[in-house]
């Protein structure tokens, strides 16, 4: 998948770039030029843009509700509650872009494959009232991989400029799960032992599709920078934060995996919010000739 | 175009709407897994057995380590139809040793205990909130309170005579009135004592001590000590001997499991030298003598030997089956159904990963779906209890 978006990007440069070898015309009279201006402006009053675009994302999560397997019967739940650990871990994602651009307003259509991680922690304690070296202590950390197909609708605005073009975008998005994985690591220190004793348990990997929501939504704002090449090629630079609304956690199957809750693990319900930065390529779909030319403002 | 434009944005509007996942507090009671931790690293907890409330929370009968007795402390939690922790009770220890059944009985819950200087009987009543904790003594100086039940209005209680070194069933009343007793002679010799007293003070084998009446009969059965053999013995508790004995070998077989389906059938598990037979529905003999031995039954290596086995009768999706939970090898509570008519086997359900977890008791609820609470030791050494609740269409998809 990777490598055919890879071609497809070069055959779109290097089309574009044959289109720019095109020989110059000569010099037309002013009258023509004028004519023509108007009717440059009149065809770059709209243009279908198609690009591939690609970039890390940060994740954070929101808890609505939380849950928990190990119910506390003479200590408060705050010991034990999950620490999530925000913007921690680097995902990734792709995305087609197709955008028509009207009057400095762009409707873009950016359907995008997004890998999302995101972790917390928890830990237990356990100490002795008659023997106080009597002491042990678990420690989890459980990461979670989730895998989106993103369907978004996006508005863009271009601010201003020509070569460098600055834009702000806001948006509404669904989001399809893909798949899910999570994997647990448990680290411990018993001092009951004779001694000191630290120890680290087998990772628990499991996967974990029917743990997480079949779709859930969110909106979208972000800025952006489109710089354009001279040659109908823009570079995109784009900045978008992803703000869950709804919940990313089946609540039907919350309690479906034995093995976590065997580990005293169950997921909270929760929203998702990606920082997503990506940099790709856009190229214009509508030309003026049959020579793949098409105009930039001077 | 713009009118199309606008259906095509409402329909991909109404998509993403529409199929997001919402909080249900439906899903939150039918599915949940609990274990109740404390965070003294020398409490040690276990369930006897449970009951659902008619608010749908659940209170748990359990025992609780003593550090200045052999015999075991009462414990009783109480936890909300979400399986959260609400409130717990640890029972002075001059009460000791609970035994099952827990009995519900109009809007108060029973159990039998004994005292713990003279071991005689005790009947405690607890309500729906945990709020009160009521413990009268049982006339009739019963002493060594080993299995109860509940039948009509009165309980049927096996207990031990170390005097006359008899196991004795007894009807008593709800205020703890005896009303009728008989005993039958475990046999002569310290020999046959000392296994049931290291079952008492917890050193040794817990045994499967269990009692009822015979459904649809005026008859009852215990299981228990009888003639130097763990037994399943028939009486009507009159007569000096017993109308029936089915055998086990001494304390190395028997039944770990037994329930009146009515007539002579029953639904049954047995144990013999480590081995362990299920008995789904058979025909047993309440008269005369036979043995445990030659009743065959379905053997299942995956379970530990002289497994604990706890048996439900219950309704799922319209089909009356058994519910058998125990515990295996791999350290998970085992659940396996049985067709209740036909005896046959429907399929398997395992309970519980990485912590060791063991079965104590099954309990079908309001709602159709079942409880299941257990043991679990956390960090692989803490013994605490656990609830597994298992939803209607979980059951269903077991049955189906």
């Amino acid at each position: 998948m990777k490598r055919l978006s890879l071609l497809l990007l070069c055959c779109l440069i290097i089309t574009a770039g044959v289109a720019q070898e095109k020989k110059r015309k000569k010099p037309a009279s002013p009258a023509y030029k004028e004519k023509k201006a108007k009717e440059d402006a009149k065809f770059l009053n709209k243009q279908w843009w198609l690009g591939l675009k690609a970039g890390p994302n940060w994740s954070k999560v929101g808890v609505e509700k939380s849950y928990s397997v190990i119910a506390p019967t003479n200590y408060e739940f705050d010991h034990i509650a999950k620490q999530y650990k925000n913007y921690d871990l680097v995902g990734s994602q792709a995305t087609l872009e197709v955008t028509f651009y009207f009057k400095g307003f762009s409707f873009s259509f950016q359907p995008t494959y997004q890998h999302s991680r995101f972790l917390y922690t928890n830990s237990y304690e356990w100490t002795s009232d008659i023997e106080t070296t009597n002491h042990v202590e678990l420690d989890f950390e459980q990461e979670q991989k989730v895998d989106h197909a993103i369907i978004p609708l996006i508005v863009k605005y271009d601010i201003m400029g020509n070569k460098i073009r600055p834009y702000v975008q806001i948006g509404v998005y669904s989001a399809m799960l893909i798949n899910a994985s999570k994997s647990v690591s448990v680290k411990g220190i018993d001092n009951a032992a004779g001694g000191v004793n630290e120890f680290t348990e087998e990772t628990i990997n499991l996967g974990a599709k029917d743990l997480f929501a079949k779709n859930h939504w969110g909106l979208m704002g972000g800025v952006g920078l489109n710089y354009n090449l001279g040659n109908n090629v823009r570079l995109n630079f784009d900045v978008l934060y992803r703000h869950g609304m709804s919940n990313i956690v089946s609540t039907k199957n919350r309690y479906d995996s034995d093995r976590l809750s065997g580990v005293g693990d169950v997921m909270d319900d929760l929203t998702l919010d990606n920082l997503n930065i990506s940099i790709g390529c856009l190229f214009p779909l509508r030309f003026l000739s049959s020579g793949f030319k098409t105009l930039d403002l001077k | 175009m713009n009118k199309r434009i606008l259906i095509l944005i409402t329909l991909l509007g109404g998509f993403m709407f529409s199929c997001t996942e919402e909080s249900n507090p439906a899903f939150d009671t039918n599915n949940f897994t609990s274990i109740f931790d404390n965070s003294k690293f020398d409490a040690s907890y276990f369930p006897i057995d449970i009951r659902q409330t008619p608010d749908g929370g659940y209170l748990v009968l359990g025992g609780r380590k003593l550090t200045n007795s052999n015999f075991t402390g009462i414990y009783l939690l109480k936890a909300d139809k979400f399986g959260k922790f609400v409130t717990e009770i640890e029972v002075e220890e001059s009460s000791v040793n609970p035994i099952a059944k827990f009995a519900a009985y109009q809007d108060k819950y029973y159990f039998f205990c004994m005292d713990a200087v003279t071991q005689e009987a005790q009947l405690v009543d607890v309500d729906a909130d945990l709020s009160a904790v009521n413990i009268t003594p049982v006339e009739g100086g019963l002493t060594y309170p080993a299995a109860s039940s509940f039948e009509g209005d009165e309980f049927v209680l096996l207990s031990y005579n170390n005097g006359s070194k008899e196991s004795v069933i007894s009807l008593v009343s709800v205020s703890g009135a005896l009303q009728i007793s008989k005993g039958y002679s475990i046999g002569t010799g310290e020999d046959i004592e000392e296994p049931i007293i290291n079952h008492f003070i917890r050193t040794g084998r817990q045994y499967p001590f269990e009692v009822g009446r015979v459904a649809g009969s005026s008859l009852y059965y215990f299981n228990g000590f009888y003639n130097y053999t763990f037994s399943l013995v028939f009486t009507n508790i009159t007569s000096d001997d017993p109308i029936g004995v089915v055998q086990g070998q001494q304390d190395d077989g028997g039944f770990s499991a037994v329930t009146s389906l009515g007539g002579s059938k029953f639904a049954t598990s047995r144990f013999n030298f480590g081995d362990n037979y299920l008995l789904p529905n058979k025909d047993l003999s309440t008269s005369g003598n036979t043995s445990s031995t030659d009743l065959g039954g379905y053997s299942l290596p995956e379970m530990v030997e002289n497994a604990e086995v706890k048996i439900l009768r219950a309704s799922i999706d319209n089909k009356n089956v058994l519910i058998y939970g125990t515990d295996t090898k791999t350290k998970q509570i085992g659940l396996l159904f049985y067709d209740e008519a036909a005896g046959t086997f429907i399929s398997s359900r395992y309970l519980g990963f990485s912590n060791p977890f063991e079965i104590a008791s099954l309990t079908q609820t309001a709602d159709g779906g079942l409880a299941v609470c257990g043991t679990t030791y956390l960090a692989g050494r803490f013994p605490r209890i656990c609830i597994f609740k298992l939803s209607k269409d979980k059951l269903a998809e077991n049955v189906n």
